[in-house]
């Protein structure tokens, strides 16, 4: 099972994936973007991403993070690098009032995809991961149950935080302060709540540590255990496996390029 | 009998109040047993909750005289966390009692036994079962955030007494429920005294501390004014003067009197009041 029943996260391979295998997918994927000696293999993987998140049924929102994000950043480090980086030596494009040259054109290019590939897989396992699962398989492996914890309740602080600005927003309302309106009365209705509600969060923070004690959270010699279960497929081993080894062979044909034994990428000329 | 808690000289104030919050606070409270206590607001009974299960004076930072010993533990020489082991309390306020991390009634309920280490199979089994007791079975599957108040209240509870803990502090916990609510949450209080378990249970609803206290303590400006039977307290005549309502038989007894009739002794509670008025008829 993905996860509850009211936690809505579509059924899917991927859903059904262990959450320490997305993370060793995220983290191959990504690294293996960073190795390649151009955007092509990091193009690629975006390639691979979109029909991931189809199949996971979240295409429509995977496609608007990824383009709101991805045309915005591209024009801005095309510009930045391709016209003005100090390795530019071959033009490919005349503005008129700058040159955009090829070696900085590309290392943008390197950017974008790398960051896209991190958030895209990122993306797509918060979107099909039940954040308990995530913790549970966490403590699974060890990591201390403070480190899950600090996971699930930086989580839990925006929409605490937003509960907290609704009854806080209603409660002065009520008693007479303007909150509709244009942007600028929305603006300034905004200003007063932002008091009390930092220091309602602080104080939740602090009663919510006092209870955790109560309910004997930190206590010492005792390895904790879980609710949920997540169990550890033959399909995670070989998918951990396979991701794990395709990092590796980036990795190695990388080294080899780089020490010109095996010519890795496309030659796009230049000096890059 | 052994004591499940003794408070010796007990005295606390908050860093920066004025006064102390406890004055010389000295009790004692049997194993087994089921013990309310008192006072008007203010009068110091959530920070002696406080203090019975460590967060005064490892939580709440102030200045702590005398000694608060929980089966034989000082308190102030452990942590809450080992503490929690032998004795649980219910807040106040139910969401303060939540972790905010379940994203599911279920796993809230869990969440203190998996600080226990519990195996997940008696984990699932337990968590079924106050769920059934809490009448939550609908809820198991639903974010606690999503609840009503007086749904994260039997959450509250549930989570409090699905340790099985060997004291259990009540601080007013059933102030968001309805009436018929909150009686089956002390139904549920009972059966587990009557197994043995130690209730501690702060209220302001004289009728029903009457009817389940062995023994009842008022407290006024942090000290210990009364201590004795609800029929001691009830029926003292200095009542008011330590700012407590008393129950409406008692009430009803006093106005009898007052009428003329001539009662062996004041009822405290319906089954008192049913047999007096009967020995009147």
């Amino acid at each position: 099972m993905s996860g509850p029943a009211s936690v809505a996260i579509p059924d899917s391979p991927l859903a059904r994936m262990h959450p320490i295998a997305k993370i060793v997918g995220i983290c191959s994927l990504g690294l293996s973007t960073i190795a390649w000696p151009d955007f092509t293999l990091g193009l690629f993987f975006i390639l691979v991403l979109f029909l991931t998140a189809a199949t996971a049924h979240e295409l429509r929102p995977f496609a608007k993070i990824m383009l709101g994000f991805g045309i915005p950043v591209t024009i801005m480090l095309l510009f930045i690098q391709g016209c003005y980086s100090p390795k530019n030596t071959k033009t490919i494009l005349d503005l008129g009032f700058a040159k955009m040259g090829l070696e900085g054109s590309l290392y943008a290019a390197k950017i974008v995809v790398t960051l896209m590939v991190f958030l895209g897989s990122f993306y797509l396992t918060t979107k099909t991961t039940y954040m308990g699962r995530l913790v549970a398989a966490l403590s699974q492996v060890g990591v201390p149950s403070k480190v899950g914890y600090l996971i699930l309740a930086s989580l839990n602080v925006v929409p605490q935080m937003q509960r907290r600005i609704t009854v806080i927003e209603q409660s002065q309302h009520s008693r007479g302060l303007e909150t509709g309106g244009n942007i600028i009365s929305r603006a300034r209705a905004f200003i007063p709540l932002l008091g009390p509600v930092v220091l309602s969060s602080l104080t939740d923070s602090q009663e919510r540590g006092m209870t955790l004690e109560t309910r004997g959270f930190g206590i010492k010699g005792i390895r904790q255990t879980s609710y949920i279960e997540v169990q550890w497929r033959r399909a995670d081993t070989l998918f951990t496996a396979c991701i794990t080894l395709l990092f590796l062979l980036v990795l190695a044909g990388s080294i080899l390029s780089g020490m010109g034994i095996v010519p890795l990428g496309i030659q796009w000329g230049g000096r890059a | 009998m052994r004591k499940a808690i003794e408070v010796k000289d007990f005295s606390f104030r908050y860093r920066n109040a004025l006064s102390s919050a406890l004055k010389r606070v000295s009790f004692a409270v049997e194993k087994g047993s089921f013990f309310c206590i008192i006072g008007a607001n203010g009068a110091g009974k959530s920070t002696l909750c406080n203090a019975l299960v460590g967060l005064v004076p490892h939580y709440f930072v102030g200045k702590s005289k005398g000694l608060v010993q929980i089966e034989g533990v000082d308190v102030a020489k452990t942590t809450i966390a080992e503490l929690s082991k032998t004795i649980g309390l219910v807040f106040q306020n139910p969401f303060n009692q939540l972790s905010y991390t379940a994203g599911t009634v279920a796993e809230e309920l869990a969440f203190g036994l998996g600080n226990y280490g519990v195996p997940r199979e008696i984990m699932h089994e337990k968590v079924l079962q106050v769920a059934h007791l809490m009448h939550l079975e609908e809820l198991l599957d639903k974010n606690p955030l999503d609840l009503s108040g007086g749904q994260v209240q039997r959450v509250a509870f549930g989570s409090a007494f699905i340790m099985e803990p060997s004291i259990l502090v009540l601080d007013e916990c059933t102030a968001q429920l309805d009436p018929l609510g909150s009686e089956e949450i002390f139904n549920i209080v009972k059966d587990l005294n009557s197994n043995g378990v130690t209730v501690v249970m702060v209220d302001h609803d004289m009728e029903r501390v009457a009817q389940y206290a062995d023994q009842v303590m008022v407290m006024r400006m942090g000290k210990v004014v009364a201590l004795g039977t609800p029929r001691e307290v009830f029926t003292d005549p200095r009542t008011s003067d330590w700012g407590i309502d008393v129950p409406d038989y008692v009430k009803l007894g006093r106005g009898l009197q007052s009428a003329g009739f001539d009662l062996a002794e004041l009822p405290i509670d319906e089954s008192h009041a049913v047999q007096t008025i009967r020995g009147l008829l």
